[in-house]
């Protein structure tokens, strides 16, 4: 069984060979500690931030370099900034991107971060030019990346969710200000933001991608950030025409979310095809989550990134299994952290939750 | 009528709305807008409060520790905290420990807050509180910390006096490291 086969056997619910394993994403400081090659620029999980064709191209060919070495089962690409954009960087250093977000680098992550925004009013994004959506290029990386890694090999790409797009563009104060006072202008920001992704997946589906991954949360450590009103009434809706437009050109869609899932998991079983990170120091205990949903949500995670920085190689190992043991029986569970392997986890443990996952995770489960 | 009194109403309903939030009866965003609007009301009535000749409760130096750039969590705790009467000086993102440490020599703050969100960061705030021993600094301030990865058990082995990991926590712990009881 190649590592599609084993992913797709995953998404279908059914028990592969073992249990697939890959990341989100992984910091581009410990893709070097992995692959022993520098790559000379700062990127981001959250939006496009590089302009150049051939350095965008290496920053995937790395990647595939990383997952290769560590074995992944499933590539994961999100969007390049289409051909004609060039960024506008500040004369503090600052970055607006595409989305009027304003970015600032991380240094330590060397990924750009948004902090601010260009929206000071509703009106602001009223006279703002969305990014076309039909502009060429933005596919140039997942396009990039099935050409690299073959057929036998499963590829994700992420696209933004419209609520965490609209929440970053806007700044989380402003979108919390402008929902409760201009419910319709938020309503229609959104609507505008999923029109954008709706065309996207049509994109992106002609590079034969396996599955889509909605990035940006939905919640926080103590459950949803918006009245799940708010979710059923303009979110899910939302949610619900990017999924179908990906099921109707055969790509699986995931939704990634931080935080306590629990009070949305009813719904989204409802919605989407999977969740992921599964987010163990919000409470989520996946076990609990595979009883209630395993025969309708693709699982991905939960090995909490907070461990993999802190605990020990020992104590990983023993998540991981218990992990496999809660949530990988059946299948439609594909093995990951809890979020991403970020510049602070431990290389060792993470490499450690891998090894772990072959060890333990051949089917039929014996732990 | 009394901006006292009005301030006073105002602790008294942001100490139910963070009740509430605790116990999962309202939502972030809810918390954020109450947060926001008590901030305003407390700005409109500053004017006032300095003419009634009315003290703050206290005084905060706030910032996310250097090398990251999240703020939506400390900039909670800071609405909260100007609505509960604090002074706060906000010092912003990326916060270097020598700023935290100018800071506290410069403002004589009752308290230092450091938010961090990464786990790569969240050893910065071991280095701001050794940095604040050096400079003899640290008896004069209580240091709380908070943010995502951070633990009781991690507050415990850098030194700070207390930990919150929600901004309700996190007015309610500095309230407590200061000697103000809850409902005051």
């Amino acid at each position: 069984m190649n590592k599609r086969e084993r992913v797709l056997k995953t998404l279908d619910i059914e028990e592969p060979d073992r249990v697939p394993i890959t990341e989100i994403d992984i910091d581009i400081p410990l893709m070097e500690a992995i692959t022993g090659k520098k790559f000379p620029a700062a990127t981001s999980l959250q939006t496009q931030v590089i302009a150049d064709r051939k350095l965008e191209r290496k920053r995937v060919d790395l990647k595939i370099e990383c997952y290769e070495k560590v074995g992944f089962d499933m590539f994961t690409v999100d969007l390049s900034a289409p051909e004609d954009w060039r960024p506008a960087v500040n004369p503090d250093g600052t970055m607006v991107d595409l989305w009027g977000r304003v970015l600032r680098l991380d240094e330590r992550s060397r990924a750009w971060v948004p902090y601010t925004t260009v929206f000071t009013a509703p009106e602001d994004f009223e006279d703002f030019d969305l990014p076309d959506p039909n502009a060429p290029g933005w596919a140039f990386a997942v396009e990039h990346a099935r050409r690299t890694i073959g057929d036998d090999v499963a590829l994700a790409t992420f696209i933004r969710d419209p609520f965490a797009n609209a929440w970053e563009m806007f700044t989380p104060m402003k979108f919390v200000m402008w929902m409760y006072q201009r419910p319709r202008f938020i309503k229609r920001a959104l609507e505008a933001l999923t029109e954008f992704n709706v065309e996207i997946i049509r994109h992106i589906a002609e590079a034969e991608v396996d599955l889509i991954i909605s990035g940006g949360d939905y919640c926080e450590v103590k459950g949803p950030m918006v009245p799940i009103k708010f979710f059923i009434e303009v979110i899910f809706p939302c949610l619900k025409r990017q999924v179908e437009a990906s099921r109707r050109r055969g790509i699986r869609f995931v939704k990634h979310t931080d935080g306590n899932v629990l009070p949305l998991l009813s719904d989204l079983a409802d919605i989407v095809d999977g969740v992921h990170s599964l987010d163990p120091t919000a409470g989520v205990d996946i076990g609990e989550v595979k009883a209630e949903y395993g025969h309708r949500l693709v699982l991905m995670g939960n090995v909490a990134v907070d461990n993999l920085a802190r605990k020990s190689r020992a104590e990983v190992e023993e998540e991981t299994k218990n992990c496999i043991r809660e949530a990988s029986p059946g299948g439609g569970h594909i093995l990951s952290s809890s979020n991403s392997w970020a510049a602070g986890a431990d290389l060792e443990n993470c490499l450690a939750m891998v090894e772990t996952g072959r060890r333990y995770g051949a089917y039929p489960i014996r732990i | 009528m009394d901006p006292i009194k009005i301030i006073d109403l105002l602790n008294q309903t942001l100490n139910e709305v963070g009740e509430k939030y605790e116990s999962g009866e309202l939502f972030l965003s809810e918390l954020m807008m109450v947060g926001y609007l008590a901030s305003e009301i407390t700005n409109l009535l500053e004017p006032h409060l300095i003419q009634a000749e009315m003290k703050a409760r206290g005084k905060a130096v706030i910032g996310t520790v250097k090398g990251d750039i999240h703020d939506i969590g400390k900039n909670i705790v800071i609405m909260m905290l100007q609505s509960a009467g604090f002074e706060v000086v906000d010092l912003g993102i990326d916060v270097s420990a020598e700023r935290f440490v100018e800071a506290v020599k410069d403002e004589e703050p009752d308290v230092l807050g450091m938010s961090a969100l990464l786990t790569s960061t969240m050893n910065e705030m071991k280095f701001v509180v050794d940095s604040l021993e050096k400079s003899e600094l640290r008896s004069n301030v209580k240091v709380i910390i908070g943010g995502r990865p951070i633990t009781g058990e991690f507050a415990g082995e850098i030194g700070a006096d207390g930990y919150a990991e929600d901004a309700v926590k996190a007015v309610r712990v500095i309230k407590e490291l200061i000697g103000i009881k809850e409902n005051d």
